[in-house]
């Protein structure tokens, strides 16, 4: 290193990576959110302090979503843990003219139509707001936020990206498996994972 | 052989789904003994893609269930992928056309093999279609392989993208490592064009293009992590020219974020630096005059040469063991996993309503207002108590100076291990203290210094100045963190002991009880009354300076404006300097408007751990910092902490673009 290398490093030290989307990373507090869901009811973050959040990202046309809503399998998740007291929160992040994208008439008739067991019908986020704050890429993207408001989980629903129902059986399912972990007050094992599936259609 | 034939068209010879078809490259009849690479062929419509075994931030492999009977058959061998940006995210697959490959060797002995596969695609254009099939493949082994012409030279074209080994690759790697908590960092070495770096492990990194910086024959690829992503032992990446492509399955992470061997040559030089920022500090505003009025008694006082030594030497002890005390608050609170920085003590209120209250104590005593004993002399006077003191107090007002060299220094002990940081911090001390144990260890340099006299109680009189001015500073900057109410309760708090001091003065015993009565009940209630308010960081923003946020900032580049942050703090001197006399003037408010520059002002001045973060992500633990992102750049440039108007303007002449300017420079070796 010679000395006008060293000024420049003194001068202009930096290690300086790009700034990443902002995101719901484990470990850390979960974005602010407030968006209002089918029936006209707003949701925010802070309505659940103090209680268990899942947070599913939606779009009724990807084949992975179908994979989870054709087989029972999301709705059955949600059932056993909205039955143990824990909120659970179905967010559409489709623009107006994308895929996947509800008007709140047409968005209650899915929640019907897919036997939806959320806390509450689709939040409609078409701003992409919502899905832009927690780095939602793929349709289903999960999170699960616990009572002080910290992310716990973020990534699929479980470890086989196949789009194939059959294979649900034989999968793990890292967000079944950081609840139950979580509630019994574990270490949650596996707290981030590629969220497969569909892009998001912001 | 027409048994043959009838075998080679049998029923599902092909798949096929929505975009997409499947079939077989493979020789009419395989060679006994002899492994024959052969492979599925996806032809897909144009614009459509189906992907490489790490599919990226959306997506998915295809998969092959194969089930062998009379072969042995390896696994898939996936070509080298393209990047495939689609809106938010970035895909790894191939436009148009490709094959996936697999070794087959037919049994000892077979006559003839066959396959079944199960397969599984998934197709995207920007929605996805997922497809199935089922393909069978039934062949005679027999002395030689028989292709088609066509078949097999179909076959090398996709044989020549499959990685090869690590060891033949023109790259070799250096180093992995993490580059703040998420990032990780890939450094090849080689020559020629850099080239395209994909990762093989999708949970860990997203498939975002890297960004590359050279330097020599060094490249540095900087990934974005999987947000909360554990860091494994190791992770694999295929290296590709474009045209071949080499896999290096298991790359071990370097232990620490910056390489051992690198912190050898380098400490020394950030020990350097951090002495001379020590030695800067001195001359700044708020050192000065803590440090002129030491020197003062010292010249007063006309102890000799051994006893201004021992001063000196008391004064550095004092210093030192403030920066000790404060670099392992600091180290304690990094382990302990809070994110703090230089100059965290000036974020807490009652510090600073305490500062407050000393420098208006001392302001007025070097004022002549009240002679308190020998009791405040003390402090910045004779005994070696004294010294001490002075030495603990200029450390602490030092804070909010952040000089030339120091903020390479801090930033460094930030991600150092803990020896090394406390050495740093140590050499900070040892600059501060340098200059003044010099003077009092050096009779000569002390007798070029005026003879005492009576204007030394005009000079004294004089330093009162500059201390009422920090008083102002510090109630401004109480202001700022506890919003009116700061002001009020800092200003009440100063009337009360001015009235405090005043009765002790004129009442003898009786007003010398009322009086420390009433301070005391004033200190309790300004220290009870301190009430950080939720701050609104949406009123922080001041005129074009948007607050910082994130996800705006990564909006704006992503739209390709420019961005430019202004790291700040209320408490920071040379922050509101460069703010005044560069940033907001009009001058540079119109180039920035000119540009359509996104201008954004982090105000670190209470803790805040977003902007506690960025800043580390810079490689800083202090303010000021300017971070410039010229339009559709990966990484940002940094201006130097002392700002100049011609420097915004050379951002829009490219002056201030490219390798003299910004270099990453912790890798850097002699």
């Amino acid at each position: 290193m010679n000395g006008k290398q060293f000024l420049r490093s003194l001068v202009l030290f930096a290690a300086a990576p790009a700034l990443a989307l902002a995101a719901a990373v484990p470990g850390e507090k979960a974005p602010d959110f407030s968006e209002v869901d089918a029936a006209g009811k707003t949701h925010a973050l802070g309505d659940y302090k103090g209680e268990w959040l899942v947070v599913e990202w939606f779009n009724k046309d990807c084949p992975y979503v179908r994979k989870h809503y054709g087989s029972g399998n999301m709705q059955a998740l949600q059932k056993k843990y909205t039955g143990e007291e824990i909120n659970w929160l179905t967010v559409i992040s489709s623009a107006r003219g994308k895929q996947g994208y509800l008007e709140p008439a047409q968005a209650l008739e899915v929640a019907r139509s897919h036997k939806l067991n959320a806390s509450a019908p689709f939040l409609l986020d078409a701003d992409g707001s919502m899905g832009r704050a927690y780095g939602a890429k793929t349709t289903p993207h999960m999170f699960i936020i616990n009572p002080q408001g910290e992310v716990v989980y973020a990534g699929a629903i479980d470890d086989n990206d196949s789009a194939n129902p059959a294979v649900i059986a034989d999968s793990t399912n890292y967000v079944a498996a950081a609840l139950d972990a979580s509630l019994s007050g574990e270490a949650v094992d596996v707290a981030s994972s590629r969220a497969y599936g569909c892009s998001v259609k912001y | 052989m027409l048994l043959a034939a009838a075998l080679a068209v049998s029923a599902q010879d092909s798949a096929s789904g929505d975009h997409v078809r499947v079939r077989w490259l493979a020789p009419d009849s395989f060679a006994a003994g002899e492994t024959e690479t052969v492979g599925f062929y996806f032809e897909v419509d144009p614009e459509w893609h189906v992907y490489w075994r790490n599919a990226g931030d959306s997506g998915a492999a295809p998969r092959f269930d194969i089930a062998a009977d009379e072969a042995e058959v390896g696994g898939i061998q996936w070509p080298f992928p393209t990047r495939l940006p689609i809106e938010h995210l970035t895909n790894l697959g191939y436009h148009g056309n490709v094959a996936y490959l697999f070794d087959v060797t037919p049994a000892d002995g077979a006559d003839s093999l066959s396959l079944d596969v199960n397969l599984e695609w998934l197709v995207c254009r920007i929605n996805c279609i997922p497809g199935f099939g089922s393909m069978n493949l039934e062949r005679h082994v027999g002395p030689s392989a028989n292709w088609s012409a066509g078949d097999r030279s179909l076959r090398d074209r996709f044989a020549r993208r499959i990685p090869a080994a690590a060891a033949a690759s023109p790259w070799q790697v250096v180093s992995l490592s993490e580059a703040g908590g998420d990032r990780i960092r890939l450094t090849l070495e080689g020559t020629g064009e850099a080239p395209q770096v994909f990762p093989l492990d999708g949970e860990l990194l997203t498939a975002k293009e890297p960004a590359l910086r050279s330097d020599g024959g060094r490249l540095h690829y900087t990934f974005e992590r999987v947000p909360g992503a554990p860091r494994p032992e190791g992770s694999g990446f295929v290296v590709s020219d474009g045209e071949r492509a080499w896999q290096f399955d298991d790359i071990p992470f370097t232990a620490a974020a910056v390489a051992p061997e690198a912190q050898a040559t380098s400490l020394w030089w950030l020990l350097l630096a951090a002495f001379a920022g020590g030695a800067i500090l001195n001359l700044m505003p708020c050192v000065f005059p803590v440090l002129s009025i030491k020197l003062f008694g010292l010249i007063s006082a006309r102890t000799g040469t051994a006893g201004r030594l021992r001063e000196g030497l008391v004064y550095s002890a004092g210093v030192l063991v403030t920066f000790a005390a404060l670099g392992g608050l600091l180290l304690a609170l990094r382990t302990g996993g809070a994110a703090v920085g230089w100059g965290f003590q000036l974020q807490s209120a009652p510090v600073v309503l305490a500062l407050v209250l000393l420098f208006w104590l001392m302001a007025l005593s070097f004022s002549g207002v009240f002679e308190f004993g020998h009791r405040l002399m003390n402090l910045a006077g004779h005994s070696r108590g004294g010294s001490f003191a002075t030495g603990v107090l200029a450390v602490f007002v030092a804070a909010p100076c952040t000089g030339p060299f120091m903020g390479a220094a801090l930033g460094a002990a930030a991600v150092l291990p803990a020896v090394s940081a406390m050495a740093v911090f140590l050499g900070l001390g040892a600059g501060l203290a340098a200059p003044f144990l010099l003077l009092c260890a050096s009779p000569a340099l002390l007798n070029r210094l005026p003879a005492p006299g009576p204007w030394m109680e005009k000079f004294r009189q004089l330093l009162a100045f500059p201390l009422y001015a920090t008083v102002i500073w510090l109630l401004w900057v109480l202001g700022r963190l506890l919003g009116d109410s700061g002001w009020l309760i800092g200003t009440l708090l100063l009337l009360v002991v001015v009235f405090a001091l005043w009765l002790g003065r004129n009442f003898a015993r009786a007003g010398r009880v009322a009086g420390y009565l009433l301070a005391i009940a004033a200190l309790v209630s300004a220290f009870g009354a301190l009430r950080v308010p939720q701050t609104d960081r949406q009123q922080m923003a001041q005129g074009e300076w948007r607050p910082y946020d994130r996800a705006a900032i990564e909006q704006a580049r992503a739209d390709g404006r420019a961005v430019f942050i202004d790291y700040t703090a209320a408490w920071c001197i040379t922050c509101q300097v460069n703010k005044k006399l560069v940033l907001d003037t009009p001058e540079a408010m119109a180039l920035f408007a000119a540009h359509d520059v996104f201008l954004v002002r982090a105000d670190w001045t209470s803790q805040d751990p977003e902007i506690t973060r960025a800043l580390a992500e810079l490689g800083r633990n202090s303010v000021p910092v300017y971070a410039w992102y010229a339009p559709g750049a990966t990484e940002p440039e940094l201006l130097p902490q002392i700002l100049q108007q011609q420097m915004i303007a050379a951002l829009f002449d490219g002056l201030f673009s490219g390798e003299s300017t910004l270099q990453l420079t912790e890798d850097e070796r002699p």
